[in-house]
């Protein structure tokens, strides 16, 4: 079998659409968790994967799919939207799926870290997501964000520990009702 | 180890602590406990974070972008020619003010952005109606203009038109809009109503391949866009006549 690295169109198209199966959905949660808003997270996916297909043959290696999206998506981000979006977090608009969680606690308690994740400086909110979301490890995250690894660490430490901090925060201020008062 | 690193080494990443800090955990309750916590809140921020899907026609749009040919994605320039574009642009749209009179003052910069949000957004869902031959039910149509903050009052002339196509659309700053294509005798026409920002004034919409205009409507913006050779001045004033923001 030929060895070339040039993949014919039909190839490329069907490589092109198994990584859109496998991964638009986290990409997609970067992309929301990055700019707050559902309307522009979908509209910087489809930029993402237009400028992915479009230099598709420099993709070697489709483990390093993930992370090559990734990083387009942020390049993206900050090209197209930051500067001429404010900075709010359209909660009331979110694209949370709650069909999986019915207690009114669960809910509200998402509903709160969701603010509390959003409300996180880019600079903590960025590689929390990508462990979380992308399953990232340390190093990744540091190539992706172009920091150093110890750097990467720092952030995902205080990022979790300004998380825990609002969350008990504001769940202090609400309604007890079927407390998990064990102790 | 000491706490704060005990505690760093865990909220680093709560999924995968390594053996060395589960180790010195043992028989202390306090750091037990601390692990327990985080791996509890860890879970709460993963579900939370995955908690947030893509819209299902989503993944059909993306596979869609490589039915593309390559001379479209390729009018979308790198980042610094596209600035240089912007500034072209308007250096012709203050040459054509003079000529022609359409605007008589130079866009902002948030109205550059509308007309190229615009020109991108044409290119990126032709393929979504070019094959569409079937017109569009009212009902339908006027749902997504509703969805837009708008309404089209259904009188006799504006049912003369076939709408091949009719889905929100983030146009500019975020609010959703109305797309419609309507058959033109070019080819389709997409009709834009978004409700926000209106545009200074008029102003042209000019790529080699589409013209159009951007028309202050107003709360918001009309915009039509056609093939080059495309009289827009017939849906225009089609349009304008049975449209209108809800209050």
């Amino acid at each position: 079998m030929s060895d070339s690295p040039v993949l014919d169109d039909r190839k490329k198209k069907q490589r092109y659409e198994a990584l859109v199966d496998e991964l638009y959905q986290d990409v997609y949660r970067y992309a929301y968790w990055l700019c707050k808003q559902a309307p522009l997270a979908q509209d910087l996916v489809q930029e993402t994967f237009l400028r992915a297909w479009r230099s598709f043959d420099s993709l070697q290696n489709d483990k390093a799919a993930k992370a090559w999206l990734f990083t387009i998506l942020r390049r993206e981000n900050a090209r197209l939207y930051e500067r001429y979006r404010p900075d709010l977090v359209d909660i009331e608009d979110q694209s949370i799926a709650d069909s999986d969680f019915n207690e009114p606690d669960e809910k509200l308690d998402r509903r709160q870290l969701h603010e509390a994740i959003a409300s996180l400086d880019k600079d903590y909110r960025e590689p929390l997501l990508l462990q979380v979301i992308g399953g990232f490890s340390g190093k990744e995250i540091a190539e992706i964000l172009n920091l150093n690894n110890n750097t990467v660490m720092t952030r995902l430490f205080r990022a979790r520990s300004k998380l825990k901090h609002i969350f008990v925060a504001s769940s202090d201020t609400k309604p007890k009702g079927t407390g998990d008062d064990t102790q | 180890m000491d706490d704060l690193e005990f505690r760093k080494r865990v909220l680093e990443n709560p999924s995968e602590i390594a053996d060395d800090v589960l180790s010195i955990a043992q028989g202390n309750s306090e750091r037990l406990q601390f692990i327990a916590e985080a791996k509890a809140m860890e879970e709460r921020i993963h579900n939370t974070a995955m908690s947030v899907s893509a819209p299902e026609s989503l993944a059909q749009q993306l596979k869609a972008l490589s039915e593309r040919p390559i001379e479209l994605t390729s009018t979308e320039k790198p980042s610094i020619r596209r600035y240089f574009a912007i500034a072209a642009s308007m250096v012709v749209a203050v040459a054509i003010t003079a000529s022609v009179g359409l605007f008589n003052q130079q866009p902002s910069a948030a109205d550059i952005q509308l007309r190229d949000d615009v020109i991108r957004h044409v290119y990126r869902e032709a393929p979504r109606y070019e094959s569409n031959l079937q017109d569009m039910d009212w009902q339908e149509v006027n749902k997504v203009v509703a969805e837009a903050g708008g309404h089209l009052i259904e009188g006799q002339s504006i049912k003369t038109m076939h709408v091949k196509f009719a889905n929100g659309c983030r146009i500019g700053l975020d609010r959703r809009g109305a797309h419609i294509v309507l058959e033109g005798t070019q080819g389709a026409v997409s009709v834009f109503m978004v409700k926000h920002s209106p545009v200074k004034k008029a102003m042209s919409v000019d790529d080699p391949r589409f013209s159009g205009k951007i028309i202050p409507f107003g709360e918001g913006n009309l915009i039509f866009v056609g093939e080059k050779q495309e009289p827009l001045e017939t849906y225009e004033a089609l349009i304008t006549q049975s449209f209108e923001w809800e209050i």
